[in-house]
């Protein structure tokens, strides 16, 4: 006679049924309880202004942890507002804003990711190339008005673009330890800020 | 385990004796079997099987459906357990098709876009590239032991960019047109092109001439020749004077070719190897410069011509005042045109 051995396996019990996700279990709570639009959304009026015045004042120092939230809100307002800016000069130009930007941040992605010890994601970087934007705006604002090809135009715009870079790679340093390496982040983000200028200025 | 299962199956389910009923003969022709059902789990209407043969009447159910259209309105409480099941079935499986495509893209990505070998060459600090980039101007005097070439690969890159830059810059500042493709495309196309593709051929000369040199080294030795040209272009794109150009594409360019040629053949063993590998290298750089300049420049040339002479009167008709010739070397000559013609 065959001693049966208690069967410990799986087979004899029913598959798990598919359980929803958290998002879902929210159909059932009530209306008040829900958080609101902009805290759903991710988006803090706060703390955008607090990077916009970080950008603005080149000297102030930054505080590293400001960039651990990636916040696409603010650069994606800055690139729409660069776009428009060129649209009042008679370029319509949101395509190569659209193509530079995407390529300039995977470029630099990948550098900061090869030179820093502790790696850094695609969000933050663009996070803050679309920050550091800002004073590009300045300058394609200037662009409507008056021409940029001249010596003055010349000398605005490698202002503004050293303006952009060394906020740039002022953010980029305290946010990865870096130290000593400004410069070395700082041309590429010359290199880049300086395709934009070519954009506003011809 | 199965054996007892079917058989305690075959037992325990009137209805489906007749799909059994093989085994059941088997069993009683033997010898005694006896089963204790007790220790049996529950297998009714949860056990692999069922939802295998619950599947298979899905199907049949489904090829039905799409038989019969007309019917289609009568739903009964057993059908819409069936699409309740099938629904839950079908995003398990989609659940589990996401998992897997994830691993699977995750880990080719990981092994084939891995740019972490890449992270030594990046390691640089910014006196160490100043230093490389004044370097690259002063060629070596002793070729006779192998010289140190930095295996470094950010200033090349960095240099690389800023030629794009420059490049751009010239062809927006002519108003250069280009018909097929795009200024930007042009220019990263040209610089990566050169930087990339001379390295390699050069590289593949100097496996052939026994030239110890590795590629990285290659790369980052011709990225440091390419400063001369980025001085010159920046230089001679703002200030347009053709003996200007000539002086620096000697000077500049020179000094940038001969550190690179001095550093190969201090490197390289015999002098035919030599010769080769370094007169390769030189022409190409030198000609690369050369064509950098005339390919993004002769439009400004063409404006400045046109611009520099407020003085000069617009384009006049003048008749020629053609010399009196007898008719004999006139008709000759028109002979001559004929026949050639």
């Amino acid at each position: 006679m065959m001693q049966q051995q208690p069967y410990t396996g799986q087979i004899y019990q029913p598959t798990q049924t598919y359980t929803p996700t958290s998002a879902q279990s929210f159909y059932g709570s009530n209306f008040e309880d829900e958080p609101p639009l902009l805290e759903e959304l991710g988006i803090n009026f706060d703390h955008i202004w607090q990077k916009t015045l970080t950008v603005l004042h080149p000297l102030k120092v930054a505080d590293g942890s400001i960039m651990n939230e990636t916040d696409l809100a603010g650069p994606m307002v800055f690139c729409l507002a660069f776009g428009a800016t060129l649209l009042l000069a008679g370029k319509i130009q949101f395509g190569y804003v659209y193509g530079i930007s995407a390529i300039g941040c995977l470029g630099m992605f990948c550098l900061l990711n090869l030179m820093s010890m502790t790696g850094v994601s695609f969000g933050c970087v663009a996070s803050v190339l679309g920050y550091c934007l800002l004073p590009m705006i300045l300058l394609s604002t200037f662009a409507i008005v008056f021409s940029l090809q001249g010596m003055m135009g010349i000398i605005l715009t490698a202002g503004i673009i050293g303006w952009c870079s060394f906020s740039a790679s002022k953010i980029f340093i305290s946010a990865l330890a870096m130290e000593g390496q400004q410069l070395l982040v700082a041309y590429p983000c010359a290199l880049l800020y300086g395709v934009f200028a070519l954009i506003s200025i011809f | 385990m199965s054996a007892p299962g079917a058989a305690a199956a075959g037992g325990g389910r009137s209805g489906t004796a007749a799909d059994w009923g093989g085994f059941e003969d088997n069993m009683q022709g033997g010898g005694s079997a006896v089963i204790d059902m007790e220790n049996m789990d529950d297998t009714s209407g949860s056990s692999f099987e069922d939802m295998g043969e619950m599947h298979q009447r899905m199907k049949e159910e489904e090829e039905e459906e799409e038989g019969e259209a007309g019917t289609a309105e009568e739903e009964d409480g057993e059908f819409l357990g069936m699409k309740g099941l099938r629904g839950q079935l079908g995003r398990q499986v989609a659940d589990q098709m996401w998992q897997v495509g994830k691993r699977q893209a995750s880990r080719a990505f990981s092994l084939y876009a891995n740019i972490d070998i890449l992270r030594p060459y990046f390691d640089v600090e910014p006196v160490q590239v100043r230093a490389r980039l004044l370097e690259s101007m002063i060629p070596v005097k002793m070729i006779n032991f192998p010289q140190k070439i930095a295996g470094e690969l950010y200033g090349p890159l960095m240099l690389v960019f800023t030629l794009v830059a420059i490049l751009l810059h010239g062809m927006k500042t002519s108003d250069t047109i280009i018909r097929e493709g795009t200024l930007m495309g042009t220019a990263i196309g040209t610089c990566f092109g050169y930087w990339l593709g001379v390295s390699s051929f050069i590289y593949f000369l100097a496996y052939l001439c026994n030239a110890q040199i590795t590629m990285v080294q290659m790369l980052s030795l011709l990225g440091y020749g390419l400063f001369g040209h980025c001085i010159t272009l920046f230089v001679t794109y703002n200030i347009h004077f053709h003996s200007l150009f000539y002086i620096c594409w000697l000077g500049v360019g020179g000094l940038s070719t001969l550190r690179m040629v001095a550093v190969l053949v201090s490197r390289t063993v015999g002098h035919t190897q030599r010769l080769i590998l370094c007169g390769t290298l030189a022409a190409l750089h030198m000609l690369f410069l050369l064509y950098l300049h005339f390919a993004y420049h002769k439009v400004v040339e063409g404006i400045l011509d046109t611009l520099e002479g407020p003085n000069m009167p617009p384009f006049q008709r003048v008749a020629r005042d053609i010399p009196v010739v007898s008719n004999a070397v006139l008709n000759t000559t028109a002979k001559a045109i004929a026949l050639t013609l």
